[in-house]
């Protein structure tokens, strides 16, 4: 039997300390302490380069500099360990805090002569917070994105999806001056069971289909290339920017395409640029690797044979190529549904019950009772 | 971009006369407030609306010219952010009957579209990702939003110069009327500031297929946020009022020009349109 005694100052001290810990952690005061340091955070996350590796920052600010932001983790603030949890805290700030007051809220609402719908504002305002905060970590861990891209008729799997999707069509559409106007891929999406969906992504206005959103994310151009041996044809292939192709017997040798100029100029400091996007001179840009090695980079114009010992690069045909973004995000709405009570809650808050008035009714009547 | 150059050169002496007025009605606030003088206040008054006027009419000029909402520039934006300020005082001025409040009001808009002739003029096309009608929303927001700040700003400033502003004393409301103004002039820029963050966030998902992407634009709007929150939590619940409340206003219109002018001078990202 247990000897109340001696075990009860015991736990009241205990429940003490846990009232005062509750109260603490829903309290304003460790909210402030939190946003101080979300604030620190935003700050460092948005003035040091994020994502970069670990010689950047030592090249940048220096060997103890560059090893304390990497050890800090401030080279990845927003995803870091200790962001996510001051997010969490301030999750449970919010719970204990819109929790603890729901009762006296409504309360207020229920003895109030008429019914006043302002004396929920704030807490309108903390829930919709909190829900955007909830739905926006959780669209971190459930959205699921994948990247497709090629030109004009092709078909590639997107991701491990078990989607196809099929660019039937690009288009760049142009201005007068030149200036893009709009970027639009037609598609045809097909499930695993054959079924299919087409539509046309453009900037601002994604595709549909089967749960994702697809976004004309990007363009650029892709060259065709056969490689020949000895003069006869070994290889032909297609490749975008920033991409290499190599004879299959010889992997050791690879033609890497650089950029394309589809309006050569050269410019006043020497360097090249393009005139327009419009196919009146164009030249692509080119280097040769051998054994990882770059051994020459030039120019080639569409058609112009590139010779290496025994072999033979030809680009021709340039074509531009469209870059799809396939996004699922099943938390999004819960995201829009916080935005609104968010903006419900200030709206009310501000507008529907002024506390400037509460105030100073209360300062006409102290007996009145407050409301929270 | 083909521009119509009659529509051009009327928008350009549009924004040159709204330049010049809003010049003349800073001078004429400052004589007010060293002389006492009440035709200097009401002329003041009377040239800032024509200000207002013909400022209004630049933009609806420049939008016709350029065929859209013409926001979507440093010159634009700042010129809109004038605009939005000269709108907000205007109401506080009628709603709180505190004329003097243009003396601290008026060199700011002076300031912020002094800053927008510094920024080049020409119409450009919109790139794709700017061709949405969401871009009207959040850019509209922010100017109402950022002129509600504005004018917190310049009451905060009455408030914290109170003691010292000689013959212009008597002419700034109480204490008790100063607070009230600078948190309603608050919530009205925290109202516009969430539904900012929120329509762009909309917009952005509309683009790029995510809402938020911690670009220093949206970070920086979001420290603004969370130090107007800390504001208005301190203020209703705390009840922070006279001079701390009015040096919190001021720290958080200077995070408002960070946010808008540092971030897009200093820090590159999606929001970065010269």
């Amino acid at each position: 039997m247990e000897d109340k005694t001696t075990l009860q100052p015991q736990n009241n001290s205990v429940n003490g300390t846990a009232r005062k810990l509750l109260r603490f952690l829903r309290g304003m005061p460790f909210s402030f302490i939190l946003l101080g340091f979300i604030i620190a955070a935003c700050v460092a996350g948005s003035v040091i380069p994020q994502g970069g590796s670990a010689a950047l920052y030592t090249q940048r600010y220096g060997a103890s500099w560059g090893g304390l932001i990497c050890w800090l983790q401030l080279d990845r603030v927003f995803t870091c360990w200790w962001f996510i949890a001051l997010a969490a805290l301030l999750c449970l700030n919010l719970i204990l805090c819109s929790v603890s007051r729901f009762g006296a809220v409504r309360r207020a609402w229920k003895s109030a002569g008429e019914k006043t719908w302002g004396v929920w504002g704030s807490w309108l305002t903390h829930l919709g917070l909190l829900l955007m905060i909830v739905g926006f970590a959780a669209g971190q861990f459930l959205a699921r994105e994948a990247v497709v891209y090629g030109i004009a008729g092709s078909t590639q799997p997107l991701g491990d999806t078990g989607l196809m999707v099929t660019i039937d069509k690009f288009e760049v559409a142009l201005r007068p001056d030149n200036t893009v106007e709009q970027y639009t891929a037609a598609l045809t999406i097909a499930n695993a069971a054959g079924e299919t969906q087409s539509g046309a992504a453009s900037v601002n206005h994604p595709f549909d289909a089967f749960g994702y959103s697809f976004y004309q994310d990007s363009m650029g151009w892709a060259n065709y290339v056969d490689i020949k041996k000895d003069g006869q044809l070994v290889k032909t292939d297609l490749i975008c920017a920033g991409e290499y192709t190599f004879p299959d017997d010889q992997p050791s040798l690879a033609l890497m395409f650089n950029k394309f100029y589809p309006d050569l100029i050269r410019q006043p400091d020497g360097s090249f640029a393009t005139a327009s996007p419009q196919l009146n001179n164009p030249y692509s840009l080119y280097s040769i690797y051998f054994d990882g090695s770059m051994v020459a980079m030039n120019l080639a114009e569409p058609g112009q044979p590139i010779p290496v010992h025994n072999y033979e690069f030809t680009m021709y045909d340039p074509v531009e190529y469209t870059l799809i973004v396939a996004k699922s995000d099943p938390t999004a709405w819960l995201v829009g549904v916080a935005s609104a009570v968010l903006l419900a809650g200030l709206f009310l808050s501000f507008y529907v019950r002024p506390w400037e008035e509460n105030r100073r009714k209360q300062h006409a009547d102290e007996s009145a009772p407050q409301l929270p | 971009m083909q521009t119509n150059p009659l529509l051009s050169s009327l928008e350009s002496v549009a924004f040159m006369a709204a330049l010049v007025l809003y010049l003349i009605c800073a001078a004429l606030y400052f004589i007010y407030a060293g002389t006492r003088k009440e035709w200097a206040g009401k002329a003041a008054w009377w040239v800032l609306l024509a200000g207002f006027l013909i400022h209004t009419v630049r933009i609806a000029v420049r939008g016709i010219n350029a065929g859209r909402l013409p926001m979507t520039n440093q010159y634009e934006f700042a010129s809109a952010f004038a605009w939005g300020i000269a709108l907000c005082f205007l109401i506080f001025v009628k709603k709180f009957k505190f004329d003097a409040l243009g003396v601290f009001v008026a060199p700011l808009i002076f300031l912020v579209i002094g800053y927008a002739s510094m920024q080049s003029r020409e119409i450009h096309s919109l790139m794709p990702a700017l061709q949405s009608t969401w871009l009207g929303f959040h850019v509209s927001m922010a100017i109402i939003g950022y002129g509600g700040f504005g004018v917190a700003f310049g009451v905060s400033l009455a408030y914290v110069l109170r003691g010292k502003l000689g013959g212009l004393s008597h002419r700034v409301p109480e204490e008790k009327t100063l607070d009230l103004i600078i948190y309603r002039a608050v919530a009205l820029g925290f109202l516009f500031l969430t539904m900012c963050m929120i329509t762009g966030a909309i917009w952005a998902k509309r683009a790029w297929g995510s809402y938020w992407s911690w670009d220093p634009k949206e970070t920086w709007s979001l420290v603004t946020w969370i130090i107007y929150a800390i504001f208005l939590h301190l203020r209703l619940r705390r009840g922070l009022t006279g001079r701390k409340a009015a040096v919190f206003a001021i720290v958080g219109f200077l995070c408002v020009i960070f946010t808008y002018v540092g971030v897009n001078t200093l820090l590159s990202g999606l929001h970065s349109y010269r």
